[in-house]
């Protein structure tokens, strides 16, 4: 804005002040009744919509799923979106760039959009961003409220399993990596990329036990698991889509 | 006084203001009130405008049910906190209200916060000179959301505990400063009875505080500024129009002056007879 438009607009504003009316009764009155029912619809839900007892914390059986709360449902689907660790779409851009880059550009956006034109169908760029993001959101809640909520128990659809992989697909199954991967079609589409042929990657033990202990954001650490376990999974994940397909 | 003020008053009455005229002396809170209750605001103010208040009337309710849940509420990680969440829910007398208003509330803050700041955007009302006060919005948003975060391990149930443990790491993971952030948030290298401690804290005592900060530097640049106009109230029309009026009729005076012009109606848009000439 250009000194004259402010100047413009105190003075525009000045006048909207003298010719208003007085905050009490006239926008309190409304205020009161806004928040109000507000209050009465959370009674409501708290009695309609009982909040539950979860299952006890267990660190030792990582059988989990590790859902948020509904509002960060958005940012769980966007680790989805960036699960393939490729150079195209690393998971730094879930876990740090897109989420700061939004809140920078909420903390600045003032100091950007500075025209003096208030109304939104003469700010198409304005109107645009509010649909985008808007619609942005709503989508990933939605995609997060409808992703599989469970995990398949049992087993998983590969054969060719050795006694070691057998035991190997016990541990994966009982600490709810399903949870986060898929192999074979069962389990989660993300966070965590698609192990279905984590094989061909050419990953030793060595190496997947110590990522196992010690992965990357978001993945949580296993390092509290028995060291036989994780040896099992290793040899589990590291045959998957060579030797167990 | 008015002139209806005649006759002995009543005692207590005769007490009560002069308490209040003693205090409002030395406060100016009579006068103070008065210009905040009845200052001018713009006479197209709408419903729309109702939202901030509303938000901040969650947030007292957040503030009081969740001063009663701290009542019983242990941060124990050995079974004690899952338990007082437990005991809550099915022993103490309106427990699960207070819980699930508690809880719904958060759900509820998180959409009015939202909205307001939508309200907010679509109006251009964060425009000069409104800039701090969306600055101040902006950080009450990601506290607001940072409430939620935190509140939600308290419970201790498996479904929070790994969903806490995924968002630790993914705030653990950013560039240079991640691994100091983790440790802090988990209070250690490990989640365990330290990380339960801290998010009670931080959830009862650092975010509210914040907040609370936030609430009133927010207020004082709403006071201070003004609650903008509706962009469409009816004044604003009613200027619009006045000035397409007037700059219709300038644009015929001009048609006019030039010599051998045609005489355009003076309900033809402006552009249409600028580009005739
Ligand atoms: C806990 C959260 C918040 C509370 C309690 C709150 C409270 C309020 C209140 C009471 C008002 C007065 C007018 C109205 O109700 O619309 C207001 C105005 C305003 N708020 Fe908020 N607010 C919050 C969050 C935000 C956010 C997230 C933003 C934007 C990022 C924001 C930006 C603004 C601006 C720019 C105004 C001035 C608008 C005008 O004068 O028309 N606020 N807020």
């Amino acid at each position: 804005m250009k000194p004259a438009d402010k100047k413009a607009y105190d003075k525009d504003y000045a006048q909207a002040k003298k010719t208003g009316k007085p905050f009490f009764p006239y926008a309190i009155y409304k205020d009161t009744i806004v928040a109000g029912l507000t209050v009465v619809a959370i009674i409501i839900l708290a009695i309609t919509i009982r909040v539950e007892v979860g299952e006890p914390v267990n660190p030792a059986t990582t059988d989990f799923i590790p859902r948020p709360e509904w509002y960060f449902y958005f940012a769980f689907e966007l680790l989805k979106i960036f699960a393939n660790q490729n150079a195209l779409t690393p998971v730094i851009m879930a876990t740090f760039m897109v989420p700061n880059i939004m809140i920078i550009l909420l903390v600045v956006w003032p100091f950007i959009d500075r025209g003096p034109e208030r109304r939104i169908w003469k700010r198409p760029f304005a109107l645009g961003l509010t649909v985008i993001v808007t619609g942005m959101l709503c989508y990933l809640t939605w995609m997060g409220a409808n992703s599989p909520a469970g995990v398949a128990k049992g087993s998983l659809p590969v054969s060719g399993l050795d006694e070691q992989a057998t035991k190997g697909m016990a541990v994966y199954m009982a600490n709810g990596c399903g949870s986060c991967h898929m192999v074979a079609g069962v389990g989660a589409p993300g966070p965590g990329p698609d192990l279905t042929n984590h094989g061909s990657t050419g990953w030793d033990q060595a190496k997947l036990i110590a990522w196992f202990k010690a992965p990357k954001a978001p993945m949580p650490s296993y390092a509290s698991l028995p060291p036989q376990d994780l040896q099992d999974l290793a040899v589990f994940v590291g045959g998957l889509g060579t030797k167990y397909k | 006084m008015t002139t209806k003020d005649i006759g002995p008053k009543n005692p207590v009455q005769k007490g009560a203001e002069a308490t209040i005229d003693y205090v409002d002396d030395r406060s100016g809170i009579k006068t103070g009130t008065r210009w905040f209750l009845f200052r001018n605001i713009p006479a197209g103010t709408s419903w729309f405008q109702t939202l901030g208040f509303t938000a901040m009337v969650v947030f007292g309710m957040q503030a009081i049910t969740g001063i009663i849940l701290a009542m019983y509420y242990v941060p124990d990680t050995k079974g004690g906190a899952y338990q007082s969440i437990e005991y809550i829910t099915n022993e103490v007398t309106w427990g699960w209200m207070v819980r699930g208003m508690h809880k719904w509330g958060a759900s509820v803050m998180i959409i009015v916060v939202f909205l307001h700041m939508a309200r907010v955007f679509i109006w251009g009302a964060y425009k000069y000179p409104r800039e701090l006060t969306w600055v101040t919005g902006s950080v009450l948003l990601l506290l607001t959301m940072f409430m939620g975060l935190t509140g939600y391990l308290l419970v201790w149930d498996q479904k929070a505990y790994w969903a806490t443990v995924v968002a630790v790491n993914i705030f653990a993971s950013a560039p240079i400063l991640g691994p100091y952030i983790g440790d802090i948030l988990r209070a250690g290298p490990e989640f365990g009875p330290a990380t339960l401690s801290r998010f009670y804290s931080i959830h009862m005592l650092v975010i509210p505080g914040a907040i609370a900060t936030f609430i009133g530097l927010h207020l004082y640049f709403i006071v201070r500024l003004g609650i903008s106009e509706p962009p469409w109230s009816k004044r604003r029309l009613r200027i619009e129009r006045d000035e397409e009026d007037a700059r219709r009729a300038a644009a015929r005076e001009k048609a006019k002056a030039l010599p051998g012009s045609v005489n355009y109606p003076a309900s033809w848009p402006v552009e249409a007879k600028e580009g005739a000439r």
